[in-house]
């Protein structure tokens, strides 16, 4: 090459140089190679580190639709006022000098007052005390951006009628730690406030107005243990990015629906960047991967009849402690599903008063449980129906009579006898359902035995949860085969087969039993929750439907008996304990029961008072569980819950007569 | 083809080196533009307050010294080189008076609209009279009397600059002398027990400085020389016998110091193969790179974060031109006076771009010098075109006409 020509000539001193030259531009190619090729990769992360900060946006969280669609959890925006400290760097800025210069002159004249008293020049030791550390200049600036920030508080906060304060130590948190994103200072404007901000305020530097999605629950405390309701949690779900400089806030569900499918209401998490310069304020920001919104939930619940149920229920005013719910026979769907007392979903999210947590803490009313599915009972007299079953199908004839002493005395004379509410007199099969004999129950009961009873326990799949996925679920419980081996007496039998003892159930499962008696025989799992659908209905994801009556097992009882108890259980409404829930139009059969609630000392001191129902007697669609705690003997079943039924059944009556207008009612309320 | 260009009848510059250093300038201009309007207060003050374009003024004003340069045989410039020589030491001398002091040294002469370094100028003195010294025949060169005395010229003007303090430009003296020595056909025994008593001085003084234990004597260097030296080798700043609370400051400094370094290292390893394209590197933009060095001592690394491996390359490759050609021309100066000048300016501008790039990718510790001819600074423009004008000079006047 012609540039290296003189390493050629005889020169030998240039030569060697020439080498040395090649040698060190040979140096830096390798340095720059192994820097810009090599580890080039390296220093892009720590580009990104230094430069990139990634912020979690949370999806816009599905829609709760009651079965005809009206909402029962949707989202509302709320509008917030945001402050933009980059916006603000230049005032912040100013005002610091300004600051830093004030401070400066303040030394300087003191400096000279010092030289004054002296009368000398100072000395470099003694000038040092006078100069500005940079300490105290950072502490200045600070303390100026401070002042500039609240100062554009204090104008918003004139403007809007409405008293704004800038915490300093708040200031000074956001500024230190999350300078890239906005510092929210006013939240949940009234519409007059957006107005006279969008009025007023926009000319207004570094503030600005943001939009933010909250869940909000139209019909407050309507269905709210079925909903369930949410709390504040930032974190990645799984399969999400996992890390983040900065969440904005989001929420999971707790317990209900919101819980059972968190996952599908709330979508994915989409991430946005923010590129920063080198003091941390926002420069730009983008995009990278938009959240995704989450899918819609549709309830079998029924929101008319669900509100219906809930005012039924407070037969004793709102701190009524009780259950209701509502079940197709069919389908096993769930068509209302009251628990009182109940709690308000909106308060976590706007805010709990300490008297409402004081409320929910309160140990005898709990409304935070649902009571329906979360409690377990024992279930007294309505469990006579199993009794009752299992020794029709052992062949018993419901004609045969047994005599009632008015108690129920053990062949083993040592042993208690058992007190029957029935009044002394001849049963059969039919009266001793309609007047609840216990005596009977369990003289027949113990003639059958207690296995039998289990194994139709078993098919009823008592002691079991029945698989809603509300995360509020209590299996109660049921003696095993194998518990009742040993340490097992007539005495055991005999409180089982007239539903006290060593069970306890839900009103839920109570719904699966009753509508089994009237389906024919088929256990159902409940419905709850119709479809899982994509809020865009132009997208291409198919909706999750969930299979309507899907069975669990069979009781395995022939028609007859079956008919038999249906029969027996008209009965009892017709002119038995259950009378007050006849409505004309839709006869009801079912059985009533006051259960005992005992103490550590087998002292009672309470009653659970229950009407398990199903209607129309001829073809049933519906079954009906009431059931209400109450005080000792403050009511029974009959008294107490077979009221309530009856204006359930009264609802039934008219959702199904005024089919159109409720289309209607519907799309208005749409 | 280039025989007939080459066959020096015709050709009376350099047109090749001519080509690379005007390569360089535009460059220049380019990267200094991209490296200052990157903030609104910058991109909207008036023209004659910017960057870019005090630069252009500046590589025209160089250019214009380097044609008067031209213009002067360079034996006449010779003659004066021990005037040249003892003015420049009496400028470095009285900076160190009434110089003005910014970043902790007292480097400049603050002329109102333009702050003079004379230390840049100095160099160039040093070249010539450092030349014109050694060009006496070679017999002569090899007597001890000439060897101390030629190291007594390079180290006066090293003393004084490194007194201002510019470590920097001290250091670059000592290549750039020993070249025109070596090139002059001093005995090369000499050179090596030169060179190897530097070697042992600077192992000797940078084994103070990092390892010596507290209470000794060590050498007195201003604290930010101290401490680039400490980054550079990644040794604490802390003394050994330190409390918690005097590590804590240390280590904070440390930070704070390795700062620079770090960022440029990051600008250049980020450029990748292509780069991010001019005026998209984000390191200035976003104010990583510090502002005020980003288009002086730092230029370099903004060149490789916008226009990467490729970029780097061909900045090296322009250099590369200048060098060699300057070899060359060396290799046909008629006398060897001509031939020293351009060994030393060579050398010079060698050991500038080998110091400066080095830095930038962390294999020198930062020693504040510029780039030669692509960093922005008045001083350092002026000089440099001055010293290719000394080159072209040697080749112009290679014949005696």
């Amino acid at each position: 090459m012609l540039i290296f020509d003189q390493l050629k000539k005889n020169d030998p001193q240039l030569r060697i140089i020439a080498v040395l030259l090649l040698c060190g531009l040979g140096v830096l190619v390798a340095g720059l190679w192994w820097v810009q090729i090599v580890s080039s990769r390296e220093y892009q992360a720590h580009l990104e580190m230094q430069s990139f900060r990634t912020v979690r946006i949370p999806a816009v969280r599905g829609k709760i639709l009651d079965r005809n669609g009206i909402a029962l959890a949707e989202n509302r925006p709320t509008y917030n006022i945001n402050l933009y400290l980059d916006e603000l760097r230049k005032p912040f800025r100013a005002a610091g000098d300004r600051e830093v210069a004030r401070a400066r002159a303040v030394l300087k004249q003191q400096a000279e007052e010092k030289q004054r008293q002296l009368n000398r020049k100072l000395n470099k030791e003694e000038r040092k005390q006078f100069v500005l550390l940079l300490r105290d200049q950072n502490a200045l600036r600070q303390r100026a951006r401070y002042e500039v920030a609240s100062n554009v508080v204090a104008e918003i906060s004139q403007r809007l009628g409405q008293p704004l304060i800038l915490n300093r130590t708040n200031f000074q948190k956001h500024y230190d730690q999350s300078l890239a994103l906005p510092l929210p200072i006013a939240t949940n404007l009234s519409p007059q406030q957006i107005a006279v901000f969008a009025e007023q305020c926009t000319e207004q530097v570094g503030v600005d107005l943001s939009v933010q999605s909250t869940r909000f629950y139209p019909y407050g405390t309507t269905a709210a243990h079925v909903l369930g309701y949410l709390q504040k949690d930032d974190s990645s779900a799984e399969g999400e990015e996992a890390y983040f400089s900065y969440r904005l806030p989001d929420y999971r569900g707790l317990v209900g629906v919101e819980a059972g499918y968190d996952k599908e209401l709330r979508g994915k998490a989409g991430v946005k960047s923010v590129v920063v310069n080198n003091l941390g304020y926002r420069q730009t920001e983008n995009i990278w991967e938009p959240a995704q919104p989450g899918q819609n939930l549709l309830l079998t619940i029924d929101y008319e009849l669900q509100r219906k149920a809930e005012k039924a229920l407070h037969i004793f005013g709102a701190n009524t402690r009780g259950a209701l719910v509502v079940m197709d026979v069919h389908t096993g769907d769930i068509l209302a599903l009251a628990s009182s007392p109940t709690v308000n979903p909106n308060d976590p999210i706007q805010g709990i008063s300490p008297e409402e947590h004081a409320r929910r803490l309160d140990p005898v009313l709990r409304p935070e449980i649902n009571r329906a599915t979360q409690e377990n009972y024992a279930p007294g007299s309505i469990f006579k129906t199993v009794t009752g079953l299992v020794c029709l199908e052992d062949g018993l004839d419901p004609n045969e009579i047994v005599n009632n002493p008015g108690y129920y005395q053990f062949s083993n004379k040592k042993s208690k006898h058992v007190g029957d509410l029935a009044a002394p007199g001849p049963y059969n099969f039919y009266k001793a359902i309609v007047k609840s004999s216990n005596t009977y129950f369990i003289e027949m009961g113990l003639r059958s035995g207690i296995e039998k009873i289990i194994r139709m326990a078993k098919r009823l799949h008592l002691g079991e949860r029945t698989g809603l996925r509300t995360q509020q679920e209590n299996p109660g419980k049921f003696p095993s085969l194998e518990r009742v081996k040993s340490d097992w007496y007539d005495g055991h039998t005999a409180s089982i087969c007239i539903g006290q003892g060593e069970m306890s159930v839900t009103p839920l499962q109570m719904a699966v039993m009753i509508s089994a008696y009237a389906n024919g025989g088929t256990v159902l799992w409940p419905r709850l929750v119709d479809r899982i659908e994509p809020v865009d209905p132009a997208s291409s994801a198919q909706p999750t439907v969930f299979e309507k009556g899907r069975v669990r097992d069979h009781l395995g009882a022939q028609r007859r008996s079956l008919e038999i108890l249906r029969e027996a259980m008209r009965e009892d409404v017709l002119d038995g304990t259950g009378a007050s829930a006849e409505v004309p139009g839709m006869p009801a059969a079912g059985k009533t029961g006051t259960a005992q609630v005992m103490d550590i000392h087998n002292r009672t001191t309470a009653n659970t008072v229950w009407f398990a129902s199903f209607a129309p007697y001829d073809n049933p669609r519906y079954a009906v569980i009431v059931m209400v705690e109450i005080e000792v003997n403050a009511g029974s079943g009959g008294r107490t819950c077979a009221p309530i039924a009856h204006d359930i059944y009264q609802a039934l009556l008219e959702r199904e007569r005024g089919g159109t207008n409720h289309v209607e009612r519907v799309a208005q309320a749409r | 083809m280039f025989d007939g260009f080459l066959s020096e009848s015709q050709s009376r510059i350099d047109k090749l080196q001519l080509a690379a250093i005007c390569a360089l300038m535009l460059l220049g201009i380019a990267f200094v533009y991209s490296a200052t309007m990157v903030t609104e207060s910058a991109s909207s003050a008036p023209w004659y307050n910017q960057i870019w374009i005090r630069q252009i003024f500046w590589y025209v004003v160089g250019l214009g010294a380097a044609i008067a340069v031209c213009l002067i045989n360079y034996h006449t410039l010779a003659r004066w080189a021990l005037v040249l020589y003892w003015g420049n030491i009496l400028l470095l001398a009285l900076v160190l008076v009434v110089g003005t002091v910014r970043f902790g040294a007292r480097r400049w002469f603050d002329l109102g609209f333009f702050s003079l370094q004379p230390s840049e100028f100095a160099k160039l003195a040093f070249i010539l009279a450092q030349a014109h010294f050694l060009s006496r025949p070679e017999e002569e060169v090899r007597s001890p009397t000439i060897f101390w005395q030629s190291i007594g010229l390079m180290i006066l003007p090293f003393l004084l600059i490194m007194k201002e303090p510019d470590l920097g430009s001290a250091l670059v003296l000592l290549p750039t002398g020993l070249a025109i020595m070596f090139a002059a056909g001093t005995p090369k025994r000499y050179l090596f027990w030169l060179g190897g008593g530097v070697g042992i001085l600077a192992a000797l003084f940078l084994v103070d400085i990092l390892f010596a234990p507290p209470g000794w004597w060590t050498i007195k260097l201003e604290d930010y020389q101290r401490q680039r030296l400490l980054v550079y080798f990644g040794a604490s700043f802390a003394p050994k016998n330190a409390s918690t609370a005097e590590r804590i400051k240390a280590a904070e400094q440390e930070r704070t110091k390795s700062y620079q370094v770090r960022q440029a290292l990051i600008s250049v390893g980020t450029g990748g193969l292509l780069g991010k394209g001019w005026h998209q590197g984000n390191q200035t933009a976003l104010g990583f790179l510090p502002p005020g060095a980003a288009h002086n001592d730092f230029i370099f690394s903004v060149i490789a974060e916008e226009k990467g491996f490729v970029g780097s390359i061909v900045v090296l490759t322009l250099y590369g031109v200048i060098l060699f050609t300057g070899m060359r021309i060396a290799g046909h100066a008629r006398d060897r006076l001509g031939k020293l000048m351009a060994v030393g300016v060579v050398a010079l501008l060698f050991s500038h771009v080998f110091i400066n790039i080095g830095m930038n990718i962390r294999i020198v510790p930062v020693t504040g010098i510029p780039l030669p001819l692509l960093s922005y600074g008045g001083s350092s423009v002026l000089g440099s075109l001055i010293a290719m004008g000394m080159l072209q000079n040697v080749y112009i006047y290679r014949k005696a006409y």
